[in-house]
């Protein structure tokens, strides 16, 4: 049955590449439905590129939804979804239980604080270091933001925000400082979104957001209400021209060009179980080569030639 | 309707009674397959019930047998990668929040109940019973984000600096924790989630008080007041207390709304403004990790089983006291 079925698909593409002429690109027969789920920092990208996609590919159906990071794991990996987006690091445990990954893009994560923050000016002229981020966010012993940009008049007190749910964003910016997600001290708020908005209504917290939750889509200016936390990564003590980032755009090329400490800044990755095959291969490959060319426009950093070699030899 | 036509024909055509119905041996015998069918759909949830518990203990198993049951329930520290699993912050939080949300809850609806069966006008009544039951209708997930953008900002910069002013000294009130994120914020959109149904159950039964018992009790001269509290109140006690243990129950399992607006730091709360994590919150932030920690998920499916347990537990014992207390009010009113 089956293999009639190919035989008849195989002579009606046949017929159809001989009268439109051989026109068309090689691929036209793909068609099925690929199901993805995962990483919030990854979905407004992957639903660009199942659009694109299926400009190419019509008969090719997407079903995407976001999810978390550790979502797309688990989904990936129980066999829910064709392909999980996961934005951290894949760990051992995971690969040995037949996770296959490739990198597809980049960004990064932002330490945030409120505009009012009584010494954002401080803060915003002297940056602040990986170790002064440590003792905010994992030992805790910096308590008051006078002790922290050497100003012990100044005694409020510091409130640090995290994430609750598991995420690849904790995740990162607990990698940053030498922890995982669970030793991040702070109040636990749910999802990107709610963690900036803590962030927005309390002049005295300090957390961490997604790019492009951190900066406004449309102004590319920081979130209004927010500023963002130059890291200090020369620890001169001085936030250099390159270390501040008040734009959307600045900081897209400190991420693509390094200046920008990584981690926090990450490879955003699709996980799938064992080595794709078929469509799903053919689509991620897509990704790694034509798909780059969305990435920009989108607030997204592209990978660099090298990276994209390895990966696509990974998953050829 | 044509299929009950041609049954009834058939009947009639197989001349099995005659006034037309089955004969008595047919009526019987599906009267005896209705009532065991019946009993085998009763059966399931029972059954389900025992399958999940079956299912979540198999899963805990690892977990259990690495760690005495003792060290896991009374075990502060909360860290999966380096495989120290302590639940008590969360089961403390549990209660915490649901012990909140219920005396914050209690004594309005029950003012609520009383004033809708005793006092409130017919017209009354029939706007704002529709308007209470829309309340339980409205998704946990609304109620977060209206207890992040309203509750939490208000704890943060009313609440908290006015009792921390005038009751900061006493332990219940003091803390460290400005942010609003706390067992208070939990507490207040818990018991706005659970007050239709504490409303519900007990305004149906003061309703159901005797016309009789509330008219001999007027009739004597006694104030409505005076009926409400020495005839409807004493008679629908058992009720109340039902309505009170369907909210608890409720508040225990609460997820969203609650995970939203808590502050989910691994801490036994000391105070109402302190931030708790309670155990459902647990599950739902880190279902998603399952698959990467050593022994993780196996600490996941414990809480589940442990947060069941204590549902369970708070059931069967309510159910005894509710017995013991219907008891006492027959005997009473014998």
């Amino acid at each position: 049955m089956k293999k009639i079925y190919r035989f008849m698909l195989a002579a009606l593409l046949v017929t159809l590449l001989a009268s439109a002429c051989g026109s068309k690109t090689p691929g036209e027969g793909q068609q099925g439905t690929i199901t993805i789920s995962g990483a919030f920092a990854l979905y407004p990208m992957m639903t660009r590129w199942g659009e694109e996609y299926q400009k190419l590919y019509p008969k090719v159906q997407f079903d995407i939804s976001a999810g978390g990071a550790g979502k797309g794991m688990a989904d990936a990996l129980g066999g829910a979804v064709d392909i999980g987006m996961v934005s951290r690091d894949v760990t051992p445990d995971e690969e040995s239980q037949g996770a296959y990954w490739v990198a597809v893009t980049k960004d990064a994560v932002f330490p945030v604080i409120n505009q009012k923050n009584p010494v954002v000016k401080d803060l915003m002229a002297q940056g602040l270091t990986q170790e002064a981020f440590a003792r905010l966010f994992i030992s805790g012993e910096t308590k008051t933001w006078g002790e922290l940009v050497g100003k012990p008049e100044i005694t409020d007190k510091v409130h640090v925000y995290t994430r609750s749910d598991s995420c690849g964003a904790a995740d990162t910016w607990a990698k940053y400082l030498g922890a995982k997600q669970e030793n991040l001290l702070g109040i636990g708020v749910f999802g990107d979104p709610g963690l900036l908005d803590a962030i927005v209504k309390d002049p005295l917290g300090i957390g961490y957001n997604n790019l492009n939750y951190a900066f406004d889509m449309t102004s590319s200016k920081p979130i209004t209400g927010v500023a963002i936390v130059p890291i200090d990564v020369n620890a001169n003590g001085n936030a250099d021209p390159d270390e501040i980032l008040g734009t959307k755009t600045e900081a897209l090329d400190a991420i693509a060009s390094n200046k920008y400490p990584s981690p926090p800044a990450r490879l955003l990755n699709l996980v799938t179980k064992g080595k794709p095959s078929g469509i799903v291969q053919t689509f991620i490959e897509w990704i790694l080569t034509d798909g780059q060319q969305f990435l920009s426009e989108a607030g997204y950093i592209p990978l660099t030639p090298e990276q994209l070699d390895t990966f696509l030899k990974k998953i050829r | 309707m044509s299929l009950m036509a041609i049954t009834t024909k058939q009947d009639k055509d197989g001349a099995t009674g005659q006034s037309g119905r089955p004969s008595l041996p047919v009526r019987r015998s599906r009267d005896r397959f209705a009532g065991r069918a019946f009993f085998l759909i009763t059966l399931l949830p029972m059954v389900l019930i025992v399958l999940i518990t079956l299912a979540l203990v198999a899963r805990s198993w690892p977990i259990l047998r690495n760690n005495s049951l003792w060290e896991l329930l009374t075990g502060q520290v909360w860290l999966p990668m380096q495989g120290l699993f302590g639940f008590l912050p969360f089961i403390a939080g549990t209660f915490w929040v649901t012990i909140a949300a219920v005396v914050l809850a209690v004594p309005p609806c029950l003012l609520t109940s009383i004033y809708l069966s005793e006092y409130a006008h017919n017209s009354t009544r029939t706007v704002m019973k529709p308007l209470l039951d829309l309340l339980a209708a409205i998704p946990s997930v609304v109620y977060g984000v209206w207890g992040m953008i309203a509750i939490v900002p208000w704890v943060h910069n009313t609440l908290h600096p006015l009792f921390d002013r005038w009751l900061g000294f006493i332990p219940l009130f003091r803390s460290d924790n400005p942010t609003g994120f706390s067992v208070l914020a939990g507490g207040i959109v818990l018991a706005v989630m659970i007050a239709p149904f504490i409303i519900a159950v007990t305004y149906e039964v003061m309703a159901t008080v005797q016309q009789g018992l509330k008219e001999a009790s007027l009739a004597v001269g006694a104030t409505r007041w005076q009926t409400i509290k020495f005839a409807v109140l004493p008679h629908s006690l058992p009720g109340i207390v039902a309505g009170i243990v369907l909210g608890s129950s409720r508040a225990l399992g609460e997820t969203m709304a609650v995970l939203m607006v808590v502050g989910n730091v691994v801490k036994v709360p000391g105070s109402l403004f302190d931030p708790a994590y309670p155990l459902p919150a647990l599950i739902a932030n880190n279902y998603g990790e399952m698959m990467s920690i050593p022994l993780y998920d196996s600490a996941l499916l414990s809480a589940a089983l442990i947060l069941l347990v204590i549902v369970m537990v708070f059931n069967i014992a309510s159910t005894l006291i509710l017995r013991r207390i219907m008891g006492r009010v027959r005997r009473a009113w014998a």
